[in-house]
């Protein structure tokens, strides 16, 4: 045992010293390596010690006893995997455009705050949560968190559950929405491509289904093809003069575009849109983040982004408030995401062959996605600060010229000129990257630079496109199965209302459940295109508050397996992430509806709006329809936070009934059964 | 090709599959064959569309 320790001490001080590096080079440009290095070392002592610790003592994972990947084989959806196949199928559905979305807005911040709360929130909270999700699961059945909900702790938190879902859906579909906006906006060359993915997925479906049905892999082959054939046409189109303003949109435009795609592809047969998008995006997304693995270990760039900036003090362009609560909001999935406790539950639990193999998937997965989200984080801080500052901020912010935001940009203390925003705007082949809010543009300004630095300089504006594709891509693939699945809700809940309405296949009630669907989160796309403070400000807080909400569920949920069990003795293992949240998501919410700064405060907002308006400094009917926006969000916000409170308020009930002994706890696991495989 | 060639390609699109989550009708077929020799078998693309419409049917497979 003692020799066994010592690689794993080896490990914890090279973790220690990266950290050290990091700590002790403040003010001095440091390479990425350290931050790798860092986040390696305590990723691979927490699974090695923390996760064992969970596998073992918590949980007590037994592998005599059979899943119900093994109890329930059907062939199709319950299919006993071995365990690296199932880590890559599991780490595919749970990394998307979350884990590098909020890392490159959060950078505003510096890239440190953001770095040690991704390396100790997942291994401290989001890898827990994943992995007790994925542990409840698997010993009922492969229940989703909704299912475990009502059964572990009632009818009324089950009903919350899936009304949580439903809200972090439309706001979730509406922030992604606007991050492919902001980054399309104006882009022929990107409106092009994506817009190439659709009849791409639409051959791709026949080819599966009718042409040569079942060979999903040769039509994925052959979308792919075609999809890099659309990229690099992409530019010859942008440079055309007469396709070029066909494929320029505004940003009314293409909301308006991304609302029908949503509404059409949730009422189109799944074969024909969905599935086939489906592949072609987790092939691209397998792909690029190996590609982007390999590009920062190779080039391992120099950090050009300070390691704290003076955004901490709550007034940062890209978005209000201060470092606590906000950097741990902006930062969701990566660090820990409500949202992978649906995945956990969902597919992977009825693929599981072996109940140990939970560690390595349950909170190995988790792991994995925290170091996606650290290298979004060095591709971001790889840019020039005022780079940086220059596409994220809002338009408002840096008036309408170049110059106009070299100035402003000057003012906050970074570097910038005019020229440079320009060239870099022609080398990535586009008329402008200003104000183009979301972190999908920074981000691909980030990877092109890293991959043109591994790969060949002179394909900087490629692999700029490259990596948009790739962003908005696996969004529009979110957009569609998220209506879908915002639409069975709803025609869930419909069927209690009126039978006919339940029907799924019933094609009056598809169109009026999908028309909802997309109007509910098309609602809050449009106000963050005509939000003057540039949507992300009042929606990304938004969403990550309600994925957080959604964490702090699951994390009841586990809580109450673990008290139901017998193991409240253990219980700090999900109380402290729990306690945690609830910080965070309650200041949050708060802050975003009572603060005085109207940049923050909603309520704040729509005062001075209205003081505009009647100053006769505002379009009365404009200032009528920004404070309606303000209100409503204000609304969204209290209604997540309520839901919350009383979320945990019903949990620390059932736990305190339990455990002072005046309810006996009901064991919903399913019985033992052992396992017929050898070894 | 030598069979041995064969048996790792099918071996290679089958882990492939699972890990895109992609139906696998041979793994299916053996299925079911071994464990319900009386059911019939469905045709590829029967079996295709059963199973997209149960893995997109009832909640999210994918995270943001």
């Amino acid at each position: 045992m003692p020799l066994t320790i010592l690689p794993w001490l080896g490990l914890a001080l090279a973790g220690a010293v990266a950290w050290g590096t990091i700590a002790l080079h403040r003010g001095e440009t440091i390479s990425a390596a350290w931050l790798i290095l860092a986040a390696v070392g305590t990723y691979l002592v927490a699974y090695r010690f923390y996760s064992r610790f969970l596998a073992e003592r918590v949980f007590e994972l037994n592998d005599r006893r059979a899943t119900p990947a093994e109890r329930l084989e059907n062939g199709r959806d319950f299919v006993p995997t071995t365990r690296w196949v199932l880590f890559g199928h599991h780490f595919a559905a749970i990394a998307g455009a979350g884990p590098l979305v909020g890392p490159v807005l959060a950078a505003q911040f510096g890239y440190l705050p953001g770095t040690i709360w991704i390396v100790f929130g997942v291994v401290l909270a989001g890898a827990v949560q994943d992995f007790i999700i994925l542990f409840g699961s698997v010993r009922r059945n492969g229940k989703s968190l909704g299912q475990m909900a009502r059964d572990e702790i009632g009818p009324f938190t089950g009903m919350l559950t899936m009304a949580a879902i439903l809200a972090i859906m439309i706001i979730l579909l509406a922030v992604l929405a606007l991050v492919v906006v902001n980054a399309l906006r104006g882009s022929p060359w990107g409106v092009f491509t994506i817009a190439c993915t659709i009849p791409i997925a639409i051959l791709m479906g026949f080819w599966m289904r009718v042409i040569r049905p079942g060979r999903t892999i040769e039509a994925s082959v052959i979308g792919l093809v075609l999809l890099l054939l659309a990229l690099v046409a992409g530019r010859w189109v942008a440079a055309s003069p007469g396709l070029a303003p066909v494929f320029t949109l505004s940003a009314s435009a293409l909301a308006g575009w991304l609302m029908a795609y949503g509404f059409v592809a949730s009422v189109l047969p799944v074969w024909m849109l969905l599935a086939p998008r489906d592949y072609l995006s987790t092939f691209m997304k397998i792909g690029t983040v190996l590609l982007l693995a390999l590009g920062i270990l190779l080039v391992l760039p120099p950090l050009k982004l300070p390691a704290v900036t003076r955004f901490v003090d709550g007034t940062g362009p890209v978005f209000a408030g201060k470092l606590f609560p906000f950097c741990f909001i902006t930062i969701a999935c990566g660090a820990i995401s409500g949202f992978h406790a649906l995945v956990s539950s969902g597919t992977t639990p009825k693929m599981l062959r072996r109940e140990s193999d939970a560690r390595l998937i349950g909170y190995g997965g988790m792991v994995m996605e925290s170091f996606v989200a650290v290298m979004a984080m060095c591709a971001a801080a790889v840019l020039d600060p005022g780079v940086y500052f220059a596409i994220n901020a809002p338009l408002a912010t840096l008036g309408g010229s170049l110059d106009s935001a070299a100035n402003v940009i000057r003012g906050w203390g970074f570097t910038v000129t005019p020229e440079q925003l320009q060239t870099l705007a022609r080398s990535v082949g586009e008329e402008t990257l200003l104000a183009r809010t979301g972190g999908a543009p920074s981000l691909a300004v980030g990877m092109a630079h890293i991959f043109s630095r591994a790969f060949g300089e002179n394909l900087t504006a490629l692999w700029y496109h490259f990596a948009i594709l790739f962003e908005a891509l696996f969004i529009l693939t979110t957009l569609d199965a998220g209506t879908r699945v915002g639409r069975f809700m709803l025609q869930d809940l419909g069927g209690h209302i009126w039978k006919p309405m339940g029907r799924t296949s019933w094609y009056p009630s598809v169109v009026l459940s999908s028309a909802l669907v997309v109007a509910a989160w098309g609602y809050f796309l449009v106000q963050g295109v005509l939000d003057p403070l540039g949507g992300i400000n009042s929606l990304w807080p938004l969403f990550g508050i309600s994925n957080q909400l959604l964490a702090a569920i699951a994390l009841c949920v586990g809580t109450t397996i673990l008290v139901k069990a017998g193991k409240a003795r253990f219980a700090w293992v999900t109380l402290g992430p729990l306690a945690w949240l609830l910080a965070v998501t309650l200041t949050a919410g708060w802050q975003k509806i009572f603060a005085d700064d109207p940049r923050l405060g909603f309520l704040a907002h729509a005062r001075a709006t209205a003081g505009q308006a009647a100053a006769g400094a505002l379009d009365p009917a404009k200032a009528a329809r920004l404070v309606f926006n303000d209100r409503l969000d204000a609304v969204v916000a209290a209604v997540f936070m309520l839901v919350t409170v009383a979320l945990v308020g019903a949990c620390v009930r059932e736990w305190t009934l339990i455990l002072a002994r005046r309810k006996v706890p009901v064991a919903r696991e399913t019985p033992f059964v052992e396992t017929v495989y050898a070894g | 090709m030598p069979a041995r060639w064969k048996d790792g390609q099918a071996g290679f699109l089958s882990i492939l599959k699972r890990l895109l989550g992609m139906p696998d009708y041979a793994a299916y077929v053996a299925h079911l064959q071994t464990c319900h020799p009386e059911r019939p078998v469905p045709s590829e693309r029967e079996f295709y569309d059963e199973y997209v419409r149960t893995r997109y049917g009832d909640g999210p497979t994918r995270c943001c």
